[in-house]
């Protein structure tokens, strides 16, 4: 399966990659956008590839374009249909975790996590998807 | 250093289970709090901003040779992170604590926006509070030496 990790930092996209591949995924390949302006640009490519992103984990607070921005105009743009969004990020306070929701994130994982918690939001998401 | 108000608010044991917390589960590492230490040399520091119901920053500092060897870890790589990645883990590091402190208040305090790291290598000296409302923690982990200092407006 392949994968888009959206975070600001380089490294935090690593931890999240490592901790996907830790769950058990078996990811192909993981695509990788720096905020939300970058990962729609990734989205519209996806849109003619054979193998779908079939995974989008997102940070929220990215410059350019921040995580709820990029939900919102994912919606907006009808890109990646149906494809499961995960949050990862350290504001875990209650109107933004409901924003998230509201605007197509199907879970939220607060920073700090373990791989265990990684895997236990997304695995079911990725059976019902 | 007048910190009984910290203390009597518990922020100060909320740091350090925010630190723990942080180590425990991104590096799979056990953090303690030590007493207080000269300032590092060769300094590396990410600075967080409170704003909102909380006003004030939260300040992670340590050596370069304890950030190289932090990144590593993080990144749970065996050979040395490069410069940039180093910076950023620091980065991380700080925003996770600073979230993970936020986390632990009430619903009106948590009510603040966190800004995003800033790092630098400037002298820690250079960063010194200025405010009356601050404290500052030492922690360790595997003989690595990093402190915290937050900081409020008055």
């Amino acid at each position: 399966m392949r994968a888009l990790i959206i975070d600001d930092s380089a490294v935090m996209r690593k931890v999240i990659e490592r901790a996907l591949r830790q769950s058990g995924l078996d990811l192909t390949e993981v695509m990788q956008a720096s905020n939300g302006e970058e990962a729609l640009e990734v989205l519209r490519g996806d849109a003619s590839s054979p193998t779908k992103i079939s995974l989008i984990i997102s940070d929220i607070n990215m410059p350019v374009m921040d995580g709820l921005q990029f939900l919102e105009a994912r919606r907006d743009q009808q890109l990646a249909v149906g494809v499961p969004v995960v949050m990862i990020t350290t504001e875990g306070s209650e109107p933004f975790v409901l924003r998230a929701i509201a605007a197509g994130a199907q879970g939220y994982i607060c920073k700090p996590f373990t791989a265990e918690q990684v895997k236990a939001r997304v695995m079911p998401l990725l059976q019902a998807a | 250093m007048a910190t009984s108000w910290a203390s009597s608010l518990d922020w100060i044991g909320r740091l350090d289970s925010a630190v723990s917390e942080v180590f425990e589960m991104m590096l799979e590492r056990s953090c303690v709090p030590i007493q207080d230490t000269d300032i590092v040399h060769d300094p590396i520091s990410a600075q967080i901003f409170f704003s909102g119901a909380i006003c004030g920053e939260c300040l992670l500092f340590t050596s370069r040779t304890v950030a190289h060897v932090t990144a590593g870890v993080l990144l749970g790589v065996e050979s040395g992170p490069d410069s940039s990645m180093v910076e950023d883990a620091v980065g991380e590091l700080c925003n996770m604590v600073a979230g993970g402190w936020k986390s632990k208040l009430g619903s009106a305090e948590a009510a603040c926006a966190i800004s995003p790291p800033k790092v630098s290598t400037d002298p820690i000296s250079s960063v010194l509070p200025t405010s009356e409302k601050h404290f500052r923690r030492f922690y360790s982990f595997e003989g690595c030496v990093f402190g915290v200092q937050m900081a409020f407006c008055d």
